[in-house]
């Protein structure tokens, strides 16, 4: 393994950012940390860069302990949110930066600095901007520089807050697929933050999902979409369903759902949530099974070919979304203010006690 | 009032300004303000100085006393200014770089010698280092003396004069914010080479100007000066005494003449600000307008019509 964090707690006056974090990433991942903002994620990238300070717990990088480290001695990159480069200085100089600032019988010579740099900067295909400003780029050519620097002091981690955030939706699109192919190319370890589930989702080998400064999960975006650990990444994925219940001789009741409880909730009379997603919702013109959810019709919306519904449940009113493909919608011929009867393909059970 | 003239302004949309009589006085009025309070003393001092002739003007200016009282001056200045630029970096380093109990209290203390009247400043030197004070008979034992003497002129010139590069630079450093100073070190770079290599080049022109309103200030400071110097004519004597002694001694000419030389550091240090802030002014605006272009759709789609064209 390259980084084994464990144990790490941080404190800022009296915000707990980060609670016994214990977290493991192979040579050669992509790991995304994901998680809605004041979940501790950049805080958790700080620390393993060294730029920031843990209160406890320990760091090691390739089995060697680095806690007490300062972050130039890490051997890692960096890449900030907005780039931080270094602009008094031309591309060229900013990607040069690392290596001549080593000591001198460290530091490569200047023709071979110069090598090494064009390099990179063909790597990040910005070749021909090495006499520029940073000033003079785009958002997404400074991003790259920006990772190319990073790269150049050849670091055994690569550490990346935000790396999108600050560019518009196609830029980011684009150079998001390019980093998974270049992280293919290099082959480094990096680990990358972002509140973006669509982009941890898709980008990383695996993806650390936090919240309040604990990990909720860590897993394949598979794993993390398919097989929710808990209520919050469950939700924090994407649209979800709520449906409250109670258990009743080893069975979850949730209206006039049954569904068997597993093991651990299998305590009578217990409170449960069981979550679906819209997609997972069937959609009825009558009620086929006795598991059926009646609503009212509110509001159908087609978003390229699904349509998403708006459901209003008879018995307590609370909202339901669906999602149907188009042509199931037309085959339904319902519109808004008929009854419709749901059911759910796939529900996913917690106990209703658990907070988030 | 303000409504009634809105009401004007719309009925007559020709004049959206004040009345034609309204801006002439105004602008007579400021006019006549910067002649009276700016130009006419300006005038004044010329004229007295040059008003034996230009012979007695070059001998007022050349004697020993004025040679050396601007020596002390310049020497003075010298000092001082370095050390304020040293103390002002650190003081503006610590502000913003770091989070720490009692900041708020010394960015205060920071601002103190502005705050308290210069003659007290100097008072608090002779209290201090004077032949009765708290430190002076240890220190004249030593060999050491500060008041009446050069140590105590430069001293309580650089406490006066503290606060500009600070005050400066905090601004400054605050909206470089400390981004590319963590870049540094992570790229390996020693705190002394981030200092050199990323932190001075992105705070130099703001420098700059704190060190020229410093120096006006050091070669111009009387009250501190004038508490612990004693006026010991042609040791302790800095510009701005010399013309207060000639004064008092009813040489206007002599007295108005050295005050010329005053006035001529004046204008360099003017011209040197506005060159300095000027380039201050194109650095925030080049900030801005990158920060612009990253919003206008116009000005990226050219970056990456540009950026394609390129790549190919």
């Amino acid at each position: 393994m390259s980084v084994q964090i464990s144990g790490l707690n941080k404190r800022f006056g009296s915000f707990q950012a980060l609670h016994e974090i214990d977290l493991t990433i192979e040579t050669g991942e992509l790991v995304a940390l994901l998680g809605p903002s004041g979940s501790g994620k950049t805080t958790l990238l700080r620390i393993i860069a060294g730029l920031e300070g843990a209160d406890s717990g320990a760091i090691q990088f390739y089995g060697e302990d680095a806690t007490a480290r300062a972050a130039r001695d890490r051997g890692i990159g960096f890449v900030f949110q907005h780039y931080a480069l270094f602009r008094h200085m031309t591309v060229f100089e900013n990607v040069a930066f690392g290596l001549r600032v080593r000591p001198r019988k460290t530091r490569p010579a200047k023709d071979e600095i110069a090598r090494r740099v064009h390099e990179l900067l063909s790597l990040v295909q910005l070749d021909w901007a090495s006499n520029r400003y940073p000033d003079q780029l785009s958002g997404g050519q400074r991003q790259r520089i920006a990772l190319a620097r990073a790269l150049a002091t050849e670091p055994k981690v690569l550490l990346l807050d935000e790396p999108f955030g600050a560019l518009d939706a196609k830029v980011r699109q684009e150079l998001r697929q390019w980093l998974r192919r270049f992280h293919d190319e290099v082959g480094v370890t990096t680990i990358f933050v972002t509140h973006d589930q669509e982009e941890a989702l898709e980008v990383a080998d695996r993806v650390v999902i936090m919240n309040q400064g604990r990990i909720e999960q860590v897993g394949t975006a598979d794993q993390v979409y398919e097989q929710p650990a808990n209520p919050f990444v469950f939700s924090f994925l994407g649209n979800v369903n709520l449906f409250h219940g109670r258990v009743q001789d080893g069975q979850a009741r949730i209206g006039s759902l049954e569904l068997k409880a597993p093991e651990h909730l299998a305590e009578e009379g217990l409170p449960v949530v069981a979550y679906a997603r819209p997609h997972e919702l069937e959609v009825e013109t009558t009620p086929v099974e006795t598991c059926t959810i009646e609503g009212v019709l509110r509001h159908a919306n087609p978003v390229g070919r699904v349509v998403r519904l708006e459901l209003q449940r008879i018995d307590n009113d609370e909202l339901i979304l669906a999602e149907v493909p188009k042509e199931r919608w037309r085959e339904l011929g319902v519109k808004v203010g008929d009854i419709v009867f749901c059911r759910p393909r796939n529900l996913q059970l917690f106990a209703a006690d658990w907070a988030f | 009032m303000s409504i009634s003239k809105q009401v004007e302004s719309k009925a007559n949309p020709t004049s959206l300004s004040e009345p034609r009589w309204v801006r002439w006085l105004l602008i007579t009025l400021a006019l006549a303000f910067i002649a009276l309070f700016l130009l006419v003393p300006l005038g004044v001092v010329l004229t007295t100085a040059l008003r034996k002739g230009f012979d007695y003007y070059l001998i007022a200016i050349t004697r020993h006393d004025a040679l050396r009282a601007v020596g002390l001056t310049l020497l003075t200045a010298l000092v001082a200014v370095p050390l304020n630029a040293l103390f002002g970096i650190a003081a503006a380093w610590v502000v913003t770089k770091f989070n720490f109990p009692g900041k708020q209290f010394l960015v205060t203390l920071i601002d103190l010698p502005f705050s308290v009247s210069p003659v007290i400043a100097g008072l608090i030197f002779v209290l201090l280092f004077g032949a009765r004070g708290l430190l002076g008979p240890w220190l004249l034992a030593e060999g050491w003396k500060i008041i009446f003497a050069t140590p105590g002129i430069i001293l309580a010139t650089t406490f006066v004069t503290f606060p500009f590069v600070a005050r400066d630079l905090i601004p400054v450093m605050q909206a470089g914010g400390s981004e590319e100073e963590e870049a540094a070190l992570v790229l390996g770079a020693s705190g002394w080479q981030t200092f050199w290599r990323v932190t001075l080049p992105k705070i130099k022109w703001g420098l700059l100007y704190g060190m020229i309103l410093c120096n006006a200030r050091a070669m111009g400071e009387f009250g501190a000066v004038s508490v612990v110097s004693g006026h010991i004519r042609g040791r302790t004597n800095t510009l701005p005494l010399h013309v207060e002694i000639l004064y008092n001694e009813y040489d206007f000419a002599g007295a108005f003449a050295v005050a010329s030389l005053l006035v001529l550091l004046a204008l360099v240090t003017l011209v040197a600000k506005s060159i300095a802030e000027r380039r201050l002014e194109v650095g925030r605006h080049r900030r801005l307008s990158r920060g612009d272009r990253e919003f206008s759709p116009a000005g990226r789609l050219a970056d990456e019509q540009q950026e394609a064209v390129q790549d190919e």
